[in-house]
């Protein structure tokens, strides 16, 4: 069987900040592939350096050694302004508090990524609209964040990170402010988006049910990779 | 224009804050508005202009001037003995007759100082007078040709007639203060159109000559004491510097002004000169209170904008995060400032130019013989101008400190 290509392709990963005369090393020599269209769940312990790889795969932060690429794209050398527009482009982002802006509508929450493209009006509407219709909110897009359920603003979340028809998926965290029922529908949801859209899904989360969704698991502990194979297992460790 | 939706929806994010923020620009760009149209005024009226100038001949060496009204038929033409010497285009004398309604009472609202001079030198020698067209210029034409029909007639300014509570068509009776015992009988035969001479008062020059003349008579030829001393001011209009300067010339080597002497210069010089007295406050005003203004200003929009990004870090780092540059950051922020800012500057300007000359007729602060005064057209732009330029100052530092914002802050905390 023929290897699906990696999306995701991570290579000797250093990075360690300065505090004072002390370097402190948050990830080492650390390397990961995730193939297109894997749900890839990535769980660690306090600390353990999660959020540092992940923002060095969404492009928000530049490793200290080694090489990150991403969509065929090696991220970690491009400058601070092409990586912002790559950013749009090619990562969505669906966060644990959703961080909607509550002065503006669902729909122009989910618009605002396609903002700093070179769109038409009626392209963005068009986009904006087939975003919201796939998470199920088309009746809701003149409702600002105030007036949504924990739930249904997170919809507006994963519509925003899929508006731009990204490379990847990066959640952080989707479910941690949700309860549990809603909680089941955003992973259904984001299960669904996985198949019918073919994306790649990288899904950070401490909550077991959320990783048992994962094709793949990975653990990160003190800044290195430990991975399982089955999902079920990792969560069973967990 | 989507950025600026974006921006005029994150203004209301707080909607009582933006107002307050709006009326606290408002508030200060009316109060320089006013003070500057002050400065303006007086600036325009103090210019050195090198054609078309209005120059005045007055008494050398005391204040107010007291010349007799031998001088007048003389200075008019310029001082011009010689065929060649320069002459003025027009001219005009004043005599101030100051009065009282009451002559028991002497009480304020009673007091009235008129400028005599001759009736049809209102329309040719009087700033803003000379410049009437249509119906404003014809009644002025109609007051004119009352004034000399009738010696006895009388010009008054709306405020002024207001104030003595007398209508047009009333017979008022001034008795001299400067000129005892002479009481002038007077018609009041029409106003001056709405604006600089609201205050002003105006009789025919013959007749307080003839009030004088009059008093000799019953005094078995007695002159007035003020006979010797009626003449106050001579207006000269001039084409141009060169011939002013050759009039200014003729009149202060002529042998004729010898006692009381006289001097001649221009009108923005005299009116410096008047204004000399005023020069500390109008610098305090131009230096000092308009400088503190604007810098309150900056201040109250440096507060609320900082307010605003503060409250929103988060929303700035997943903008971020979005994709948003740092420089877009900056702009949306330095754009929030600005719309508050010119808005409001341009709302208060236009609001504040409305009230004082439509409504109020003038803002009403004497200052030497200028008794009120009026917004130029200019006090938009001034508005406006004001309005952005504190936005962008006040708003530098926080636009600034929002391209700063950390991204990670929008990640998950662990607990």
């Amino acid at each position: 069987m023929e290897a699906a290509k990696s999306i995701v392709r991570i290579r000797g990963v250093h990075k360690y900040f300065t505090r004072g005369s002390e370097q402190v090393d948050v990830l080492k020599d650390l390397s990961l592939d995730v193939p297109e269209g894997e749900f890839l769940g990535l769980m660690g312990p306090s600390g353990s350096g999660k959020t540092t790889l992940l923002n060095l795969i969404a492009g928000l932060d530049r490793p200290s050694e080694g090489e990150v690429w991403v969509g065929g794209q090696l991220i970690s050398r491009m400058s601070e302004g092409r990586l912002a527009r790559w950013r749009t482009r090619h990562i969505g982002f669906v966060f644990q508090f959703y961080h909607l802006l509550p002065v503006l509508t669902a729909y122009e929450n989910v618009e605002l990524p396609l903002l700093l493209l070179p769109l038409s009006g009626a392209e963005r509407k068009r986009q904006v609209l087939t975003a919201l219709e796939l998470v199920g909110l088309e009746n809701r897009m003149r409702h600002r964040p105030g007036q949504l359920s924990g739930g249904q603003q997170q919809r507006v979340g994963i519509a925003r990170a899929i508006v731009t028809d990204p490379t990847l998926i990066v959640a952080d965290e989707p479910t941690g402010d949700l309860d549990a029922k809603s909680a089941e529908e955003i992973l259904d949801l984001l299960g669904e988006l996985r198949r019918s859209l073919e994306k790649t899904i990288l899904l950070v989360t401490h909550d077991a049910r959320a990783a048992r969704r994962a094709d793949r698991v990975v653990h990160l502990e003190k800044g290195q990779l430990v991975e399982n194979e089955d999902a079920d297992e990792d969560v069973r460790m967990a | 224009m989507k950025f600026c939706l974006l921006i005029v929806k994150n203004l209301r994010r707080n909607v009582l804050r933006t107002l307050l923020t709006a009326l606290g620009t408002m508030v200060l760009v009316f109060v320089v508005t006013l003070v500057w149209s002050i400065l303006f005024f007086l600036d325009e009226v103090t210019r050195e202009k090198s054609h078309n100038l209005k120059a005045i001949v007055t008494e050398r060496w005391q204040i107010p001037s007291q010349m007799p009204f031998a001088y007048a038929q003389t200075l008019c033409e310029g001082a011009a003995r010689q065929p060649g010497d320069a002459r003025p285009t027009d001219s005009a004398t004043w005599q101030f007759f100051a009065g009282t309604l009451d002559p028991a009472k002497r009480a304020a609202e009673d007091f009235i100082v008129a400028f005599a001079m001759e009736p049809r030198k209102l329309a040719t020698m009087m700033d803003e007078l000379e410049d009437l067209k249509g119906a404003q210029a014809a009644e002025l034409q109609d007051n004119i040709h009352r004034m000399e029909l009738q010696k006895s007639a009388i010009l008054m300014g709306r405020d002024r007639l207001a104030k003595i509570n007398k209508r047009v068509g009333d017979t008022i009776t001034l008795h001299g203060i400067n000129y005892r015992d002479i009481n002038l009988e007077c018609e009041i035969v029409g106003s001056f159109p709405p604006g600089r001479y609201d205050a002003n008062t105006v009789i025919n020059r013959d007749y307080l000559n003839d009030a004088l003349d009059d008093y000799a008579r019953k005094h078995n030829g007695k002159q007035h004491a003020m006979t010797s001393k009626t003449l106050n001011l001579v207006w000269l209009k001039i084409p141009d510097k060169e011939t002013f300067s050759k009039i200014a010339q003729q009149i202060t080597t002529s042998p004729l002004y010898a006692s009381p002497a006289v001097k001649c210069e221009t009108l923005s010089s005299g009116v410096t000169s008047f204004l000399e007295s005023y020069r500390d406050l109008l610098w305090g005003m131009r230096w000092v209170l308009c400088p503190a203004i604007l810098v309150t200003l900056s201040l109250v929009i440096s507060n609320a904008i900082s307010i605003s990004v503060r409250e929103r870090r988060m929303e700035l780092a997943v903008l971020k995060v979005l994709g948003f540059r740092p420089f877009q950051l900056l702009l949306l922020v330095l754009g929030e400032a600005l719309l508050i800012g010119v808005a409001s500057g341009l709302i208060s300007a236009l609001a504040t130019w409305y009230v004082v000359n439509e409504v109020m007729g003038g803002m009403k602060f004497p200052i030497a013989f200028f008794p009120s005064f009026f917004i130029p057209a200019n006090a938009i732009g001034w508005g406006l101008g004001i309005g952005a330029l504190t936005a962008l100052i006040g708003s530098a530092m926080p636009a600034w400190s929002a391209r700063t914002v950390q991204v990670s802050d929008v990640f998950s905390k662990v607990t």
